[in-house]
């Protein structure tokens, strides 16, 4: 129950980071956002291949789309 | 991306489109953190055809002709699969018609308002949509009376009601 009590600060410290940075994502431009998801995309997409799901990460080619 | 909006943008110009939105994951991700997706959902308005029948068929053709690639559901466009979604119901041809516009670099482009976004999901009403309108809730800024209305017209009230206890 100690140990408990002791967690919870530092959790609802965590909670509200993740808050604070979920917040500071919704406030990015967009082109910012699009590479974000561009970014999951090549995170995501060995796993859905190793699953046999067939995905393709967008391409970024013009310049200000790599900015 | 922007290159995507361009050849968007040349189809509305050519008549190909009568009009089109960015909507689902993306239009989404105008407003809230960045959603993962593969495709790019555009709500689009065809021009009437002589017999009246809905059917992306004559766009197909056209992007074909453009060198653009079917792959599943989707053509790929300048390296992104684009999910086309004829404007099929009242709610649809509401949203489309009052999309907003905004710039994509230097390129303008349409995206769906969020009230529309949200009564879409209500309408669609899978467990996905319900988790991306607690999303959209916590995190966009809602025009309250705009999406009341938007429910009301669109007969919503019921589910998002259920959704809001």
């Amino acid at each position: 129950m100690e140990r408990m009590e002791r967690l919870i600060p530092e959790i609802e410290q965590l909670f509200r980071a993740k808050e604070r940075r979920r917040a500071r994502l919704a406030a990015m431009p967009f082109p910012e956002k699009v590479r974000a998801v561009v970014q999951m995309q090549k995170m995501v997409a060995p796993l859905l291949r190793g699953r046999g799901l067939q995905v393709r990460i967008w391409e970024m080619k013009s310049i200000d789309d790599t900015h | 991306m922007e290159r995507t909006l361009q050849v968007l943008n040349e189809l509305e110009r050519d008549g190909v489109l009568s009009r089109y939105a960015i909507g689902g994951a993306m239009g989404a991700t105008f407003y809230i953190e960045p959603l993962l997706t593969f495709d790019l959902d555009v709500i689009v308005l065809l021009p009437e055809t002589k017999g009246g029948l809905l059917t992306l068929t004559p766009l197909y053709e056209v992007l074909r002709a453009k060198g653009y690639a079917e792959e599943g559901e989707c053509v790929v466009i300048e390296g992104v699969p684009v999910q086309f979604l004829p404007a099929y119901n009242a709610l649809l041809e509401e949203a489309l018609r009052e999309a907003l516009g905004m710039p994509y670099q230097a390129t303008s482009t349409r995206v769906l308002r969020v009230e529309h976004l949200v009564a879409i999901c209500v309408q669609t009403g899978r467990a996905k949509d319900r988790e991306r309108v607690r999303i959209l809730r916590e995190q966009a800024t809602l025009d309250d009376e705009y999406l009341a209305a938007v429910l009301r017209r669109h007969q919503l009230e019921g589910r998002w009601k259920e959704w809001s206890d």
